[in-house]
């Protein structure tokens, strides 16, 4: 199982990330974010970024589009603006988001 | 070897995680992945062995065990452990390097500091070097003087011991002139005869001139 990282509150990234873990995000994240594994928003995370994982997991705010290859889930404290393509998609009653959605399946 | 703070201010890029950018914050930042781009924290940078940094670095402390290639310029301390190679230039008050690193590169520990050190060292060193010599050749006489007793270990048990440090200063004149003891050797074992203070230094010379002239030819 490999590990994971956080991204703490004060971060602030603009760029690329690219990883096969786990990655955490408490800070803000701007750019391009290519994982294997899962991404986790969490309500003080800020990502304005186009993201390909495998998970997402959107309990903060999120601008760009999303590519998972298995699930997304926006939960009700989540924002989330853009497009969204996966399989499995779930929206929290709460939750805000605009984009469209597209679970075409493989 | 590194110290981590256990706080929640704490965030660590994974070994498989790859940045490519800028990355900026208020907390420590330990990287085992690799960041390429710029870094700028105002709290500490630790680069672990798998760590790869291609990064100009502005930060409050780094510790490199791993690979950083840029500048560096802390606010405090960059180290160097054993296991850490760096290349590029670092600015910081304090540098410290550890045995088995690697580093190429310019260090700039401030200007303050280096230009104190230049302008003060110069002075201090040329004027002890001018005093000397015009006023006080005694202390030329001085060093030959602990030089001789040793060649004439013999003489000491002599008590003439006690009484070379009052015909010392009384005669400086003489041996300043005789110091080329070489030449005035000959003369010295007769006068130093009479009186039983001189007697211990001339026998030293002698002895030393005997051994002189068999090395010569």
């Amino acid at each position: 199982m490999p590990g994971k990282t956080i991204i703490g509150k004060t971060i602030v990234i603009e760029g690329e990330i690219e990883g096969a873990e786990d990655l955490v995000v408490q800070g803000t994240i701007k750019g391009n974010i290519v994982l294997k594994e899962n991404l986790l928003v969490e309500p003080s995370g800020l990502v304005e970024a186009d993201v390909q994982t495998q998970n997402v997991d959107v309990g903060g705010e999120l601008k760009g589009d999303i590519t998972a290859t298995n699930k997304v889930e926006i939960r009700k404290e989540g924002k989330m603006i853009g497009d969204i393509r996966a399989p499995r998609i779930l929206i929290a009653d709460g939750a805000l988001f605009k984009g469209s959605v597209d679970m075409e399946r493989r | 070897m590194i110290d981590k703070k256990m706080g929640a201010e704490n965030t660590i890029i994974g070994d498989t995680i790859i940045i490519r950018g800028n990355v900026q914050g208020d907390e420590d930042l330990t990287i085992k992945g690799r960041v390429e781009g710029s870094i700028t924290l105002t709290r500490d940078l630790f680069i672990e062995n798998s760590g790869i940094v291609k990064a100009d670095v502005n930060v409050q402390n780094i510790f490199i065990s791993g690979v950083l290639v840029g500048n560096v310029a802390a606010s405090q301390l960059v180290e160097i452990s054993a296991d850490g190679r760096m290349v590029g230039n670092i600015s910081a008050p304090r540098v410290v390097i550890i045995d088995g690193a690697s580093y190429r590169g310019r260090i700039e520990m401030g200007e303050a500091a280096e230009g104190a050190r230049p302008v003060m060292r110069p002075r201090p060193v040329s004027r002890p070097g001018m005093r000397p010599f015009p006023p006080r050749p005694a202390p030329a006489p001085a060093a030959p003087k602990p030089a001789t007793p040793p060649g004439a270990p013999p003489a000491k048990p002599a008590s003439g011991g006690e009484a070379k440090p009052s015909e010392k200063p009384s005669g400086p004149g003489g041996p300043l002139l005789k110091p080329p003891e070489a030449k005035g050797p000959g003369v010295k074992p007769p006068e130093g005869k009479p009186s039983e203070g001189k007697p211990p230094t001339p026998g030293g010379p002698s002895v030393t001139i005997k051994k002189e002239e068999p090395k010569k030819p």
